[in-house]
């Protein structure tokens, strides 16, 4: 087990620049999400870090040693592929114990016929099927180990992949969108056994997915990239309720953000004509980006900030999405709503909705938070 | 429904072209040399006892011989003599064709050894391809290095060049190392398969790439992934090459007939066809069809053991 640390890795196919100078450090035993929209070079980055692929400048130190140009095979990384890339020759067993045998068998023990009649082949050999054996019950797949991966689900697959990672101790695991090949059902379920693996195994994980579901529900810290860069990487909460950039507040949480044009002034800020707050010290003036997650609109009777119409809804048992078109506004934004408020929400309904300033983010037109205008604007809620 | 007839007949007719030589092969190895000169007897022939002319001819007695019998004969004069032991002769040379022609195949043409040759030059010649086109396919489709492309390209072009080609500057280099008459002029020049490397490389594309990835952080060597996770995988590729291999090669006539020029010891089994090619006593077609038909039996034995496989092999298709 030990920790990890990226520093200023570049990539560059061709013309093309996948990745931009991207730096992150990992501690030993966490569990890190690299998360983005495909092809933002997660997984190219999961690719240098396993030494499947070199990085055209930067450093990859792991423990504390810098494995740049090191052999992918000397890097004592385990990895879980998307396909799970398991032999379709082997058996269950064989499968799993491949790394072992690669490891600790030496070429000539490794030999058919041969090479288990030779000294120290015996003990190994047992060593390497006990192992494997644990790593199949702590898996329950202790069922499945004579069968071909060929005769397995799905699941199955995903758990003998998983077996094949963590019958021998890497230094850390990197995991490439192990979940998408999944069901849904699958998936949460496969979700969660990954999280409790993590725990139980103590180990640093790196983990890629393009679901902000999955990188929510089982990290430590989201790494989200963009772009071939990292914009933010933070506790899953941070980067729910305190996000950097637009994208990032953008990309995580679902419905999306809803993102409403405002109007800073030298003394108010403005939404669609109507004051929102009046500003002590004046920030640059321009248009701003106000961010507002669903759960952050309420519906209201008196003194609405927004009015609309209900475009869409979607029931979702224990509560409602409701799109509302705004009035005299192209853009819709999408509200949470609980069940019980359900009968005032129908198709074509007007609604009218306020919010709490405090619940806002406020981005400049670039994307940029800006925390500077968030607490200016609170200042003077409170002076008020 | 007459479509599906017209589909059969077609089918039929090509299938009749197809088996026609193999009949007639059969046929022939069946038949005494009477019936095969005069078209007569259907496909396995009368099998009325016959002669074998050669065989009684050289049990015809010398002096010395009917010296020799005469006790056994008393009272015969030299000529009565010869007739009775001429006679015994033809009794004891009379067999059914079809025996006739099998043990002419064995006994005058050393088969066995032939076949046995058969199978080293083909067996070797397979197994060094592979131990080649592996590799170098391995390389040419899943590591990039520069020129591959170049390289592939020469491999292409390697496949339009015909053997006939460059038979003469393989003659002389092997004439001039000093192999010829050997089973390695046999062997060496058939080494390189490019149709095997193009063929395993068009097979090794279809492979995924994870698959080499594990492998490589699973602690295995380049080689090793070679020939513990490609060569596995690609069976039905390496079925279907091994039959074209050793197919060109078994019935190869060409090549044997050029390098192998004294010894009938490294005979090939195609060779063995000659022993009965007609010279001034005409030809023996019945031996000699007896040993086409030895010839191809081991083929069409493979092949049926191995064409589920080997379809497979050749469309490719089955393995993600």
């Amino acid at each position: 087990m030990a920790g990890l640390s990226i520093r200023s890795i570049t990539k560059r196919f061709g013309d093309t620049e996948v990745l931009r100078g991207v730096t992150l450090d990992v501690a030993d035993a966490e569990f890190v999400s690299l998360v983005g929209p495909s092809g933002c070079g997660k997984s190219t980055l999961l690719r240098i870090i396993a030494g499947l692929e070199d990085p055209t400048s930067g450093e990859i130190e792991i423990g504390a040693s810098i494995v740049t140009g090191t052999r992918a095979a000397d890097r004592n990384l385990s990895m879980v592929f998307q396909s799970y890339a398991l032999y379709p020759h082997l058996t269950v067993a064989e499968n799993i114990a491949v790394p072992l045998r690669m490891r600790s068998l030496s070429a000539a023990q490794r030999l058919p016929f041969v090479g288990p009649f030779l000294p120290g082949a015996k003990e190994q050999r047992t060593e390497i099927a006990s192992a494997v054996q644990n790593a199949a019950e702590m898996l329950e797949i202790g069922a499945l180990l004579d069968r071909k991966p060929g005769q397995l689900s799905g699941g199955q697959r995903q758990r003998v992949a998983l077996g094949r990672a963590l019958v021998r101790e890497p230094a850390a695991f990197l995991l490439d969108e192990p979940l998408s090949n999944l069901d849904a059902k699958l998936r949460v379920q496969t979700r969660a056994e990954i999280a409790q693996l993590h725990r139980r195994l103590n180990a640093t994980f790196i983990y890629v997915t393009h679901d902000q579901v999955e990188a929510m529900t089982m990290s430590d810290r989201i790494a989200v990239m963009m772009g071939g860069e990292i914009l933010q990487c933070d506790a899953p909460s941070v980067i729910y309720e305190d996000p950097n950039d637009i994208r990032v507040a953008e990309f995580i949480g679902s419905p999306k953000i809803n993102i409403l044009p405002v109007e800073l002034g030298h003394s108010e800020m403005t939404l669609f004509g109507l004051v929102l707050a009046r500003v002590a010290e004046a920030s640059k003036a321009g248009v701003y980006h106000l961010g507002l997650r669903p759960e952050a609109l309420k519906l209201t009777q008196a003194e609405p900030m927004i009015t609309g119409t209900v475009a869409h809804l979607e029931n979702l048992g224990s509560e409602v999405y409701a799109q509302v078109a705004l009035a005299d506004q192209t853009a819709r934004v999408t509200l949470r709503a609980t069940p019980a408020e359900r009968h005032s929400l129908r198709l074509g309904a007007q609604v009218s909705m306020s919010f709490d300033l405090q619940d806002a983010l406020i981005f400049d037109v670039d994307g940029t938070r800006q925390r500077r205008v968030e607490v200016a604007l609170s200042n003077e809620r409170e002076v008020a | 429904m007459t479509r599906d007839i017209w589909k059969h007949l077609i089918l039929v007719i090509g299938a009749i072209i197809v088996l026609a030589p193999f009949y007639m092969m059969l046929s022939y190895s069946f038949k005494s040399p009477g019936e095969i000169d005069r078209g007569t007897g259907g496909f396995f022939g009368r099998q009325e006892m016959m002669v074998d002319e050669r065989c009684v001819q050289l049990r015809d007695p010398n002096r010395d011989e009917i010296a020799a019998a005469a006790p056994q004969y008393p009272g015969k004069s030299d000529r009565e003599i010869r007739d009775a032991i001429m006679e015994e002769a033809a009794v004891a040379c009379a067999m059914r064709p079809v025996v006739f022609n099998y043990t002419k195949a064995f006994i005058e043409a050393p088969l066995l050894r032939y076949l046995l040759n058969g199978v080293i030059v083909t067996v070797s010649i397979f197994v060094i391809q592979v131990l080649v086109a592996l590799p170098a396919a391995y390389a040419l489709a899943k590591l990039k290095f520069w020129g591959r492309e170049a390289v592939f390209g020469l491999v292409l072009f390697c496949l339009l060049i015909p053997v006939h080609a460059i038979a003469l500057p393989l003659y002389i280099i092997l004439a001039k190392v000093g192999l010829t008459n050997t089973y390695a002029a046999l062997v060496v020049p058939w080494t390189i398969s490019v149709f095997g490397i193009f063929l395993m490389r068009q097979f090794f594309m279809t492979v995924p790439d994870d698959l080499i990835d594990a492998a490589r952080m699973d602690g295995m060597t380049e080689f090793a992934i070679v020939w513990r996770v490609m060569l596995p995988t690609a069976v039905p590729a390496l079925l279907a090459f091994a039959i074209f291999s050793i197919v060109a090669h078994w019935n190869d006539y060409f090549w044997p007939r050029i390098v192998v020029t004294g010894s009938r010891d490294l005979f090939t089994p195609p060779l063995g066809l000659r022993e009965f090619k007609g010279d001034a006593d005409g030809s023996f077609f019945g031996p000699m069809m007896a040993t086409a038909t030895i010839i191809v039996t081991p083929l069409i034995v493979a092949f049926l053991v191995a064409q589920r496989r080997f379809i497979e092999g050749i469309t490719l298709t089955g393995m993600k």
